[in-house]
């Protein structure tokens, strides 16, 4: 398993939500594989030396999230059932999540509406090239 | 199951309280920061812990039970001010652990000075603070303990040997040991901790889960179009800590509700937006009405 998370503890974001940010955004993008185990409660927490409670929390929620399941005794693995679906739900988590705050950013600056729906619109544009639609 | 309860504890020595009617509960298998400045009344409230200092009025319960001979095999404590012998070796301190405690592993204790790299012939004499400090907390980590105090355990180490406390906090932690450490760095307490309390003068002046503090508190920055905006029922809103007006500009310190809150005020024709705060930002919300300017309006 490699180590391919980073935590800021020095964030206003609570460590847990950062840790299942970053452990929903590995499966989405593959980096983490249906199947693969993750890390137990007690190594990550000393590989990110955080608190193994706050690890624990976010196995939960992760596990609440269909993103992972745990088999005791065994340990935490990424769910092989369906993982496309976990993935693109995992991976739609994260897209909302930055969505909303370019949003609210974008409102919190004074655009309207209609100017945010044409700053999305030329973003979409330019990713989804016509021919993809 | 509660480890540590302290209830109402006051210290008074004459006339100047120490600790001023402090209240904290310690869940078994969680480690607890205790923050504060200089003079808070972190030690002292270790002391009344331990039974090195008699609380003017409170209590401090382990496991329900006032603190009793019985429990001091499982229990460590490790003061701010070392408490070695400059004439004896780190060996022959670890020697005196192995006689007087039934759960001392001598194995345990050779991996920790390992860790730290300290040498079993050094004599205290020769150590420097930070060494002193490593060399008490080897003694108190190979008395395999259940319920560990840690007054500055980090004091006076290199930042490697810091980073290496605070590997030992976790993995007691991972065993199901409850901690309880003090530390002037937040960010070592935000690393470690989940359950804080943060000190001042005597009181507290902010308890709970980090995650919860994190979630809760934010500053709401909204700017209006004009300076003649109305705060009219935001004053005496029980989610409102602070409010502070500059021209157009509105600051809230809140610790609950922020988002309702941003919508409220984006509704009254504000911009408005929640910024996060880390636990320092946190503490000095709670702390400092320092920030003040001339429009501050502060909250009974």
């Amino acid at each position: 398993m490699p180590a391919v998370f980073t935590i800021d503890a020095r964030s206003g974001v609570p460590i847990y939500l950062q840790l299942i940010d970053q452990v929903k955004r590995s499966v989405a993008i593959g980096v983490l594989e249906p199947g693969e185990q993750l890390p137990t409660v007690k190594q990550l927490a000393l590989d990110l030396t955080i608190n193994p409670n706050t690890v624990a929390r976010a196995y939960r929620d992760l596990e609440r999230d269909e993103v992972i399941e745990t088999a005791s005794g065994r340990g935490s693995f990424v769910r092989g059932n369906g993982t496309a679906m976990t993935a693109r739900k995992a991976l739609s988590d994260v897209a909302v999540d930055s969505l909303t705050h370019a949003i609210r950013e974008a409102k919190s600056i004074g655009l309207n509406r209609s100017e945010v729906l044409a700053l999305v619109q030329t973003a979409v544009d330019r990713w989804f090239p016509k021919e993809e639609q | 199951m509660t480890a540590i309860s302290i209830r109402n504890l006051t210290k008074n020595y004459g006339s100047f309280v120490a600790v001023n009617d402090f209240s904290a509960d310690i869940e078994a298998g969680t480690v607890f920061g205790l923050l504060g400045p200089n003079g808070a009344g972190k030690t002292t409230t270790f002391k009344c812990m331990l039974g090195l200092a008699a609380p003017t009025a409170g209590s401090v319960l382990f496991e329900g039970q006032p603190l009793q001979p019985a429990l001091f095999e499982r229990l460590a404590y490790v003061p701010e001010k070392s408490v070695l012998y400059d004439w004896m070796t780190i060996g022959e301190h670890l020697e005196m652990q192995r006689r007087a405690f039934s759960r001392f592993d001598a194995g345990r204790a050779k991996e920790l000075l390992a860790l730290f790299d300290l040498g079993e012939k050094k004599k205290v004499r020769s150590l420097s603070k930070g060494m002193r400090t490593a060399t008490a907390l080897c003694m108190a980590f190979a008395n395999n303990p259940d319920i560990l105090v840690l007054d500055e355990p980090t004091s006076g180490l290199d930042p490697v040997n810091q980073r290496a406390v605070l590997k030992l906090i976790i993995d007691a932690s991972a065993q199901g040991k409850t901690i309880v450490f003090s530390s002037h760095q937040i960010g070592q307490v935000e690393r470690a901790a989940e359950n804080i309390a943060i000190m001042q003068k005597g009181k507290l002046l902010v308890g709970g889960s980090i995650d919860d503090l994190k979630a809760g508190w934010k500053i709401v920055e909204a700017i209006f179009d004009t300076d003649q905006f109305s705060t009219n029922g935001l004053a005496g809103d029980s989610r409102v800590h602070r409010m502070e007006r500059t021209g157009r500009i509105l600051r809230l310190s809140v610790h609950t509700g922020a988002d309702a809150l941003v919508d409220e005020l984006t509704k009254m024709g504000a911009n408005c937006r929640a910024v996060d705060l880390n636990l320092e930002d946190i503490f000095l919300n709670a702390v400092d009405p320092a920030t003040v300017t001339t429009d501050l309006v502060e909250k009974a």
